[in-house]
């Protein structure tokens, strides 16, 4: 959506600064003319609901009875309430635990898979079925894992002589276990990438190293890393949005039967922030509200973005 | 470029200024319900007979799952583009009643429908008197029981005289381990239980009887001001936290364990449930063994049984015509006997029409639960759940407090403080303005 937004600017930035010169050309004409489709679409679907979230971000808004302007209350609001500040951290807490963990997890099964080994294309099989399975069958094998009942690593902790535990019902433990499972699930799209980005790394300047004398860790250190940095960035980037917009996992794994206003518990311990935008506006009609949440959000994501773009240019290794 | 879009949005309004107008000859409305299997096709069915009954309407559907279609709704209604007539579940009537979104009935139902006649049609008045809507089918609460587990334990079935207490020591015979071991006797493990003796579930197949057969609630008569921080909601949780602890009822995590939370009665992993009626479907469909009765008294002799009154409403958007029509259909649901007992047979919920839900049809259709009267008798000591505007939010505020002292994670009177509090501010925050 971004790369596409991004286009278009260059395209209409391209026509306005043409027209400013010497008035649309025919081309000029004919190029507007085949983007209308996507402009009206632009204008209508992305502009005018950014435009009235913005709206609405100001206002009292229930959906049911027509919005009122209440200034900058619903950010004031915002600002006092101990649950938002609490899905904040909580999504912070997420991301910080999955994103290092599936990178790491990732790149080292990449290397591992990127050998010569018999078999190798089950393995790799393997790790990517997560990855085409919906949430819904994920979550199945997650419940076989974590289920305080039934559960292998209950039986598990017994057989060692441990205490069993509530995993998803304890305050402590919820997000460890959704970061688990979220990794479990995505670890192999990120491997793919990986795998991609190694399989660019030209053989000469392996062969270079060994003449060096560099062994596998030496060879990894200063062969791979730099010369996949470009593909770590990349991979980084991707899994702090997704964790971002956690949602339809922890919607259901922490919901009862799909009751929107049961999740995000035990005692909001893993309320994230699209969890309680979404139970705001939609559960509880605080479309304002809900819509003062997002600004936040974005702005947030921007600014996370940004950093990494800023910090890329120090780290990140492009072949010219 | 403009001009489409003026052409489009030109062309949006000529479709609903038509559609409002019409063909004087007939009125055509747009009639809302959340279904799903057997019940779609009967709806559409008295759907069919109403139209031929009525040549001068004619009526539109639009149903899907309960999830989405209240999803739906209420972004339609925020376009504007709502059904002229739909079914609400009864906790959310007030939510549209008191944001201007439902028609006031009152003058229409005391016109053509004879109060006396009908189960239900005071649970969805609101504080100030007036009726927002009216019931399509009764839900309301009663105990079930497994008649196989009782005979294996040797207890007496439940009948009207118990108390919560005599639940809890019944309870505690029903309950059993994976070693065999029952609740109460030495070596006994509430960890690894495998038959409960009560499943607990949320607020109406859960805390919310138990707090009113104690005395206590959540909102006051206004339903405004809330009354949780109070001696009898503490006696009640502390009953509920004991019951659990000794894991004779299901607590929140135990619960967690099953596909479904509503499935360990259906399922013969408890013994005892507090159930609506609908709830017959699920335990039929497993063939378990079991009646219903009405469910205990509080340490007082006061009952409680919640109520759900699932029911029509009209848009407060329609044109009067429309709303007419939809009125029509209303007092078509209602009022005949046919009606009544055709869907009183899907077994989905008690009857509206009092001279249905006790003629034969309801009361020994053969289907199990036996003692169907039970869910009759309950009516006398029958209230809502305290619905009102921002139930669902307050709901989950209480929710929130009471799983924290269910799992251990506060003590009764810091869950009951803090969860007064939260409930106290949703209500200021939607009442103030």
């Amino acid at each position: 959506m971004k790369s596409e937004t991004n286009t278009l600017i260059n395209i209409w930035t391209k026509i306005s600064t043409k027209k400013k010169r010497k008035g649309l050309n025919s081309e000029g004409k004919w190029a507007l003319l085949m983007i209308s489709p996507y402009l009206l679409h632009f204008i209508v679907f992305i502009v005018f609901t950014l435009l009235a979230s913005l709206y609405f971000s100001f206002s009292r808004y229930d959906m049911l009875s027509a919005p009122e302007w209440i200034g900058v209350e619903n950010y004031n609001k915002l600002i006092n309430d101990p649950i938002f500040w609490k899905s904040l951290w909580n999504t912070v807490y997420f991301t910080l635990l999955f994103v290092p963990t599936q990178t790491i997890l990732a790149l080292i099964l990449a290397v591992a898979l990127n050998q010569q080994l018999k078999g190798l294309k089950l393995y790799r099989f393997a790790h990517f079925i997560p990855v085409i399975s919906s949430w819904t069958v994920v979550l199945y094998v997650a419940d076989a894992i974590f289920n305080p009942r039934f559960g292998l690593a209950n039986d598990l902790l017994v057989k060692l002589g441990l205490e069993p535990q509530k995993w998803l019902n304890d305050e402590q433990l919820v997000i460890p276990v959704l970061v688990a499972v979220a990794v479990w699930k995505g670890v192999g799209y990120m491997m793919v990438i990986f795998l991609a980005g190694l399989q660019n790394v030209p053989e000469d300047l392996y062969e270079a190293a060994e003449i060096e004398g560099a062994g596998f860790i030496g060879k990894f250190r200063h062969v791979t890393i730099p010369l996949i940095s470009g593909t770590t960035f990349l991979v980084l980037v991707l899994s702090t949005i997704t964790t971002f917009q956690a949602f339809e996992q922890i919607y259901v794994m922490t919901g009862n039967s799909g009751d929107i206003t049961a999740a995000g518990g035990p005692n909001n311990a893993s309320m994230v922030l699209m969890l309680y935008l979404f139970q705001q506006g939609f559960a509880f009609l605080k479309m304002g509200y809900a819509s003062a949440i997002a600004w936040v959000l974005f702005i947030i994501l921007f600014i996370i973005t940004l950093i990494q773009v800023k910090i890329q240019k120090k780290w990140v290794h492009y072949e010219k | 470029m403009v001009l489409i879009l003026a052409l489009l949005l030109s062309a949006c309004s000529a479709e609903t200024d038509s559609e409002e107008d019409g063909d004087s000859s007939a009125t055509e409305i747009t009639l809302g319900f959340y279904s799903s299997g057997s019940a779609d096709e009967k709806m559409k069915d008295l759907i069919a007979q109403f139209e031929k009954e009525h040549p001068d309407i004619k009526v539109k559907t639009q149903n899907a799952p309960y999830q989405q279609f209240f999803q739906k709704l209420d972004t339609q209604i925020a376009g504007g583009n709502e059904p002229d007539v739909w079914l609400s579940d009864g906790v959310f009537v007030l939510k549209y009643a008191e944001r201007g979104a439902a028609r006031d009935l009152t003058k229409w139902i005391e016109k053509d429908l004879n109060k006396d006649d009908y189960y239900g049609l005071d649970f969805n008045k609101g504080p100030d008197g007036k009726y927002w809507g009216v019931p399509q089918g009764i839900q309301i609460g009663a105990l079930f029981y497994n008649k196989d587990m009782f005979d294996a334990a040797g207890v007496d079935y439940p009948d009207d005289t118990w108390t919560w207490e005599d639940l809890k020591e019944a309870g505690a015979k029903l309950t059993i381990d994976t070693s065999g071991k029952k609740a109460g006797e030495s070596g006994f493990d509430a960890n690894t239980v495998k038959q409960y003796g009560l499943t607990f579930f949320n607020i109406t197949e859960g805390w919310m009887p138990v707090l009113k057969s104690y005395g206590g609630g959540v909102l006051g008569e206004d339903l405004r001001k809330s009354i949780i921080d109070s001696p009898e909601n503490k006696e009640a949780v502390n009953y509920i936290v004991d019951g659990m602890e000794r894991g004779i009822f299901t607590d929140p995590a135990d619960l967690q364990a099953f596909q479904s939370p509503m499935s360990p009665f259906p399922s013969q992993t408890a013994a005892m449930r507090i159930g609506i009626y609908a709830r017959a479907l699920a335990a039929n469909e497993t063939g378990v063994n079991y009646d219903v009765t009405v469910l205990p008294k509080g340490p007082d002799g006061k009952r409680f049984s919640p109520v759900i009154a699932n029911s029509w409403v009209i848009s407060n958007n329609t044109s009067d015509k429309k709303a007419k029509a939809a009125w029509e259909w209303i007092k078509y649901w209602v009022s005949e006997d046919n009606v009544q007992k055709q869907w009183a047979e899907l077994g989905e919920a008690v009857p509206v029409k009092k001279s249905v839900a006790n003629s034969d049809l309801f009361l020994n259709s053969g289907d199990k639960p036996q003692n169907k009267q039970a869910f009759l008798d309950s009516f006398e000591f029958a209230g809502t759940l305290d619905v009102n505007a921002v139930w669902s939010e307050w709901v989950k505020q209480m929710g929130d407090n009471l799983n924290r002292a269910f799992l251990n994670e506060a003590s009764v009177d810091e869950a009951l403080e803090t969860a007064d509090k939260e409930v106290q501010k949703v209500q200021d925050e939607f009442y103030k303005k």
